[in-house]
């Protein structure tokens, strides 16, 4: 049943059933009656379609319908529809095993790789089925980057790993083929290399050893050097998995501001177990909860404030999981 | 449940101001029972003990600005917090004005206007200020939104007084009274209806603050 807030239909005198009852800590859910919970201290409630029913302005940049995931025999992500916004930061919440990564991997179809999981459903980016026979896998992954949980940048110098994709699809020219044909491109590798280290805030830190090899980074620099690789092949939307939480504090606001600045001309979708990331940097907010159910989706101010599903207070809260 | 630690603070922050509120209520209803009695040694008292509501004032006020910093309330407990940071404003300023009263009982002589019932209005608003104390205890919206509606009534009376008065004052005989006295009562009387208004106002901002609590509705702020 629906247990909101805004429902309440109480009387003057005889309010309050439930106020100082362990289940409603302000006595804000007066006059409903006291909601059962599940063993894991969930809410029993409905999903109603309008909680997911997120309206925006701008174009959608991706279109998820009814996208169902099963590895093996365990439905990990059910009937979830979204449609994302371009240039904006969208964040997935949600406890351990939720879905949210699985959903997020469905996205530039990282999940393909993975044997057992079965998927349907339809995912579109820009009004184009990436689940489509035909889909070219290199060139979606190209326009859907992804930056993930431990920074994993190549055993190579930082320059090369940015320079690494934009080579791999024929952008860049090198070697000594290239100069004997007098299609060096190295000049252009370098202005490459500096705006895609730039964008990522990382140029300053490094550019007096480009050489050097990557590994010898930082953790947090390696994670920059990661979502500087990612924007060296210059995608539409990038998908970030927990990209902050192997970092300190203060590599992890320079990855969130980085965030920021990149949602002015990139869609990004970020999977984050830190609720306060996500209401930091995100502007809107899906959760996701126990069953791979998308349960809210809507403003990042909205989901904070006021939160439609008494199961989304609880989890935001604090008060299960 | 989880965050049992929060959870406590919260529980306690509640009955912190549930009962910074009770002080208030009863240190208002003294000084309205002083007004009618003109007892003036219960009304000295009072205007003198302003200092220790204010410290508890801010003594609450700073575990609001704990609980934003430590834990980050968000949803319901965010705007439980929120509202209590304001509302204990609201609370400290009743209080300020329940000395305000009990310091014009002290000022005041003799009784120039004996049948205004001005106690009557400062009872209204006392029972106002408690309605709105149980609402937010309770988070009753429902009440929320009766004690708005009980404010009207209180305004218009509150007027209605003070014309009275003021029609006192340009009717009187002018060889019968002397002005100067009787114009300091006009303004202590007035200041007294004031003040009783301004609280009723403070009741209503902490039922707004109660169902933006209870509701997320802000409707009654402004």
């Amino acid at each position: 049943m629906n247990n909101q807030i805004g429902d309440t239909d109480t009387d003057t005198d005889t309010n309050v059933s439930t106020d100082t009852s362990t289940d409603s800590q302000l006595g804000a859910t007066t006059g409903v009656e006291t909601s059962t919970t599940t063993t894991a201290g969930e809410s029993e409630e409905q999903i109603r379609d309008e909680w997911t029913d997120y309206r925006f302005d701008s174009p959608a940049k991706l279109s998820v319908e009814d996208l169902n995931v099963w590895y093996g025999d365990d439905h990990a992500l059910k009937d979830v529809s979204m449609e994302i916004p371009e240039e904006s930061v969208t964040a997935l919440i949600g406890p351990s095993g939720c879905g949210k990564s699985t959903y997020l991997r469905c996205l530039n179809r990282m999940n393909d790789r993975i044997k057992a999981a079965r998927i349907d459903g339809s995912v579109e980016l820009d009004g184009m089925e990436i689940y489509d026979p035909n889909t070219n896998l290199v060139e979606l992954r190209k326009r859907i980057g992804m930056v993930f949980q431990s920074p994993n940048p190549f055993p190579k110098s930082i320059r090369d790993n940015i320079s690494y994709g934009p080579r791999k699809h024929g952008e860049i020219n090198k070697g000594l083929l290239a100069r004997l044909f007098g299609r060096d491109d190295s000049e252009k590798e370098a202005e490459l290399v500096e705006r895609s280290l730039r964008q990522a805030a990382l140029w300053d830190e490094v550019n007096d050893r480009l050489d050097d090899n990557a590994l010898g980074l930082s953790g947090g620099q390696q994670q920059r050097l990661c979502i500087a690789r990612c924007l060296a092949v210059d995608p539409e939307v990038i998908l970030m998995d927990e990209p902050a939480s192997a970092l300190d504090p203060i590599a992890t606001s320079k990855i969130e501001d980085l965030v920021t600045d990149l949602a002015e001309d990139y869609t990004v979708v970020i999977v984050t177990h830190n609720m306060q990331q996500a209401a930091r940097i995100s502007d809107q907010t899906a959760v996701f909860l126990t069953g791979g159910e998308l349960v809210e989706y809507d403003d990042t101010d909205k989901i904070f404030e006021n939160p439609e599903s008494q199961r989304v207070e609880d989890y935001i809260t604090g008060k299960f999981g | 449940m989880a965050r049992d630690e929060f959870q406590r603070e919260l529980d306690a922050l509640r009955d912190d101001v549930v009962r910074l509120g009770d002080v208030v209520s009863t240190r208002l209803r003294k000084a309205i029972t002083a007004l009618d009695s003109h007892d003036v040694s219960v009304a000295a008292r009072i205007a003198d003990a302003d200092s220790e509501i204010n410290e508890r004032y801010l003594d609450l006020e700073q575990d609001c600005i704990d609980l934003f910093a430590l834990q980050q309330p968000v949803a319901g407990d965010l705007r439980f917090v929120a509202a209590s940071f304001k509302i204990l404003t609201d609370l400290e300023r009743i209080a300020d004005l329940a000395a305000n009263l009990a310091a014009y009982v002290v000022a005041a002589e003799d009784e120039t206007f004996p049948d205004l019932g001005l106690i009557d209005l400062g009872t209204t608003a006392v029972g106002m200020l408690d309605d709105a104390l149980t609402a937010y205890e309770k988070g009753d919206s429902t009440r929320c939104r009766a004690i708005a509606d009980s404010d009207d009534d209180l305004d218009g009376r509150c007027e209605r007084v003070a014309q009275q008065v003021i029609r006192h004052l340009v009717e009187r005989d002018p060889d019968a009274d002397e002005l100067e006295p009787l114009l300091t009562d006009v303004t202590r009387v007035l200041l007294t209806i004031r003040d009783i208004e301004r609280i009723g106002d403070h009741a209503v901002n902490i039922a707004a603050r109660t169902l933006y609590m209870a509701e997320n509705d802000d409707a009654l702020i402004y």
